[in-house]
């Protein structure tokens, strides 16, 4: 299926090209022109035979041309893109060595190829004595001369009548004819314009066109001008400056030979060989009458419209309640003076508020928005509305009136009084900028919060003091947190840490059972505290400290002979109050208070 | 136990914060306080009379009690300004900003007399300084003084915070990273208005020469215009060692100049 589509594509393709060839071929130009048409006996001439629209087309066989031997040099093809528009054309050239004096006409040359029969234009040659013509042509070809100058660059001016009536719009034409040229810089042309009123340059053309056989590249300049007063007057002459390239002074004609073609520079040719030589150029001037508009017939509402014109006017919508509005177009469309086309007011009355039109000019058109607003139900219609205007063609005067319009005016739903709304417009603040005085601004009329001089809180010692304090209590909890993880993840330290305090616990109970005089219950506390703090203090298990345990684990710590025995003493009394409580005293007790006392000291002090 | 502590440390934290806002100023009591108005209202009404050397007088009176404010300085300063003293203008106008600094009268008579001595606002410091202090442009000496106590109370706190909650949520650990910036900037702010505020100077007089040495015929090394600040950096005798903002050094009769706060004794 898809193949079968693609096919037909293809061939739908291949015969649109098909019959565009064949359009093509309809659409054929033939054209001949020469290069000069003044030639001297013994000079040649190039006789060019263009055909427009294709580039098959083989050379013709020149007929004989009376007076003339043809030679053919071959072929030139081109192609152009203009505006997506593509243009190709082939063309011929010949070159024509004139053999008497004379004047000749030559073609027109006649030619079939494929059945298509062409024909082109003829042209007229003169052919003069060879003399009489190097007199013409300039000696070298860097020097330009004036007469052979004005044929080949020259500048006309046109307009299309030269009588127009005051404020009618005239079209202005000026060409530039450039032939074999190089021009550039080329400036829009100027022209003295007493009692007329000129417009812009548009966009300059460029195209190519014959005049008496001779080809022309042709830059083409349009505007349009107006009559401001009545009378006769004479338009331009039109002036244009340009910068002609011409190539420098050159002492070889055509290189001859092989010796003359070293001793030229090459790179004179090449990078120096051309200069600008400052043109301006002149055309004739045209007498142009400027004819006032006739007073008779003239109507009521004429504002000086000018031309051809048409007029038409609608109104939309048809139906409308009070106090909505009703927009009236009326658009004037044709050739003229579009600056002076205005509508003659229509005269509304009561009925309607009206707002100034809306105003859009083009080209051809000039169109008008009116927005109206229906006061009351009474109305039937919108007045009519005229145009008119000076036709130049018959040179009448017209009058276009369209309307009445017939409208319907319905009341507002709502029963409410009549109430125009107005469009809303934005409040425009004024855009001036304040341009006001400017001063000091008055004096403080209280005195404010008066304060001691130079006293700034960043001098007071108090408030600087307290500053350090934050500091202390950081440092101080971060010492205390410090030891308080240290406690609770350390057992051996916690115990050292602790061992002490516990001991003043002991021995403060211990020294309560000594008053009250309870030995036994004295001498446990003793032995407890005892064994609870050696445990904590060396890390030991406190309720298998006895004196062989202290023996062992404590001579080797370095701790003095006297201080063990007085721990052995202590154990020892302890052991005796188990079997002989009496013969302790409270002498007794007191010593062995006095020498736990004295051994803890030893050892907390003596950091064992 | 760390419950107690932290508690504790609140109470200190508050304790601490009505001792800051409280401040000690000494404000001027009973008597010179009354007297210290009634020539300031003085001033006015001889301000509004036009006779701005009587104005004047009043003020200074006030001033010569001990007491001042920003009002007293803009009033003074309007008063030089309308007798033609423009230096002495800014000079008071300057004063009043460190009291009143977002205060736009202020502000805009201040501009207003700087653009009659054809000079624009100068900033002293390098650049960090200059960019600190566009953060605590219209702030006074005091509360600039009071927020960097709390920027740091609060840093302490948030610490000790840090400390009893180790794993502690992500807001109290980005916390400090706030408050560091914080801390740098006005502390860098605080400092710059400090030493503005004892080493600045206007000059008083049209035009001043600042020369190379303290001596009478030395070479002019640059010129001070009406309305310039300046920094006093030394003096000896009758002349000022000074710093212009953009850096330059040089010396200059003491009697083009008056210091903004700074005693006459100031070293």
């Amino acid at each position: 299926m898809d193949a079968i589509r693609r096919v037909n594509v293809f061939i739908i393709i291949g015969l649109t090209f098909l019959l565009h060839t064949v359009a093509l071929a309809k659409d054929i130009n033939f054209e001949a022109t020469v290069d000069r048409n003044k030639v001297g006996l013994g000079q040649t001439l190039q006789l060019e035979l263009t055909f427009d629209g294709t580039q098959n087309m083989p050379a013709l066989e020149l007929p004989a041309i009376e007076g003339f031997q043809a030679r053919y040099l071959g072929p030139s093809t081109r192609m152009s893109i203009i505006n997506g528009q593509a243009s190709s054309s082939i063309t011929h050239v010949y070159t024509l060595l004139p053999v008497k004096k004379g004047t000749f006409k030559i073609g027109p040359f006649k030619f079939e190829h494929n059945g298509d029969k062409y024909s082109s234009n003829s042209i007229n040659l003169e052919v003069a004595e060879e003399a009489k013509l190097s007199e013409d042509k300039p000696s070298q070809e860097g020097q330009l001369e004036t007469k052979d100058l004005n044929e080949r660059i020259f500048l006309r001016m046109q307009v299309g009548k030269d009588k127009v009536y005051l404020n009618e719009v005239l079209p202005v034409t000026i060409k530039l004819f450039v032939n074999r040229l190089g021009v550039r810089d080329i400036q829009y042309p100027q022209f003295s314009h007493d009692g007329f009123s000129i417009g812009e340059f548009g966009q300059p053309r460029q195209y190519q066109e014959t005049l008496g056989g001779i080809n022309y590249d042709i830059i083409e300049f349009n505007t349009t001008i107006f009559g401001l007063e009545p009378g006769e007057f004479r338009l331009g002459p039109a002036n244009l400056q340009c910068n002609l390239i011409v190539k420098k002074q050159n002492r070889r004609q055509a290189p001859a030979s092989s010796e003359d073609f070293f001793n030229s520079d090459v790179f004179d040719n090449f990078f120096g060989g051309y200069q600008t030589y400052p043109l301006s150029l002149k055309s004739a001037d045209i007498p142009i009458t400027i004819l006032p508009l006739p007073e008779e017939n003239k109507p009521a509402g004429f504002s000086g419209a000018l031309g051809f014109f048409d007029f038409e006017a609608t109104v939309n919508p048809l139906e409308v309640k009070v106090g909505d509005p009703v927009t009236l177009k009326a658009t004037v469309r044709g050739q003229g003076n579009f600056n002076t086309v205005n509508l003659s007011t229509v005269s509304l009355g009561n009925d309607f508020k009206a707002y100034e039109p809306q105003v859009k000019q083009e080209k051809e058109t000039k169109t008008f928005e009116q927005v109206l607003i229906p006061l009351n139900t009474n109305i039937k219609e919108i007045p009519a509305i005229s145009f008119s205007f000076f036709n130049t063609r018959t040179g009448q005067y017209e009058t276009i009136t369209r309307g009445p319009f017939p409208v319907k005016i319905v009341r507002p739903e709502k029963e409410e009084g009549l109430k125009v709304v107005e469009s809303k417009q934005p409040a425009v603040p004024s855009l001036k900028e304040e341009k006001l005085g400017k001063d000091i601004i008055y004096i403080k009329d209280n005195p404010g919060e008066l304060r001691k001089k130079g006293d700034y809180l960043y001098k007071n010692k108090i408030f600087l003091g307290f500053q350090v304090i934050p500091l202390l209590v950081y440092l101080f909890i971060v010492v205390v947190h410090a030891r308080n993880r240290k406690l609770k993840t350390d057992i051996k330290y916690a115990r050292q840490f602790l061992a002490p305090r516990k001991a003043r616990v002991g021995i403060r109970r211990a020294n309560s059972y000594l008053e009250k005089g309870s030995v036994q219950e004295f001498y446990d506390t003793l032995f407890e505290t005892l064994q609870e703090y050696l445990g904590d203090k060396f890390h030991l298990p406190s309720k298998g400290i006895t004196i062989s345990v202290i023996d062992e684990q404590l001579k080797n710590r370095g701790i003095s002979e006297e201080i063990l025995a007085k721990l052995k003493d202590i154990f020892l009394e302890c052991d005796m109050v188990r079997y002989a409580a009496s013969q302790l005293t409270k002498e007794n007790m007191q010593n062995s208070l006095k020498k736990l006392e004295e051994a803890i000291d030893y050892l907390q002090r003596d950091k064992v | 136990m760390n419950k107690r502590i932290l508690a504790k440390l609140v109470g200190f934290g508050l304790l601490f914060f009505v001792a800051i806002f409280n401040p000690c100023s000494s404000f001027a009591q009973g008597a010179g306080l009354t007297t210290a108005n009634q020539f300031f209202y003085q001033g006015n009404s001889a301000y509004k009379e036009g006779k701005y050397d009587t104005a004047i007088d009043s003020y200074e009176k006030v001033a010569s009690l001990g007491l001042e404010s920003g009002n007293l300085y803009y009033n003074l300063g309007n008063s030089y300004f309308k007798k033609g003293e423009l230096g002495k203008a800014v000079l008071n106008y300057e004063r009043a900003l460190f009291f009143i600094p977002n205060d736009s009268d202020s502000k805009s008579n201040h501009e207003y007399t700087l653009s009659f001595l054809n000079s624009g606002p100068q900033s002293f410091g390098n650049w960090f300084e200059r960019f600190a202090n566009r953060f605590f442009e219209e702030v006074t000496v005091n509360f600039l003084t009071i927020l960097l106590s709390v920027v740091y109370l609060i840093t302490i706190l948030a610490l000790i915070r840090n400390l009893f909650f180790d794993g502690a949520k992500r807001s109290i650990k980005i916390l400090p990273l706030v408050l560091i910036p914080l801390f740098i900037l006005s502390a860098v702010s605080l400092s710059r208005k400090i030493i503005y505020l004892n080493k600045g100077a206007i000059v008083i007089s049209k035009e001043a020469d600042v020369k190379f040495e303290p001596i009478t015929g030395a070479t002019t090394y640059f010129k001070l215009t009406e309305g310039s600040k300046v920094e006093i950096l030394e003096r000896a005798d009758s002349w000022y060692k000074i710093k212009r903002p953009d850096g330059k050094i040089g010396w200059v009769d003491k009697t083009n100049l008056e210091s903004l706060f700074g005693r006459p004794g100031y070293r």
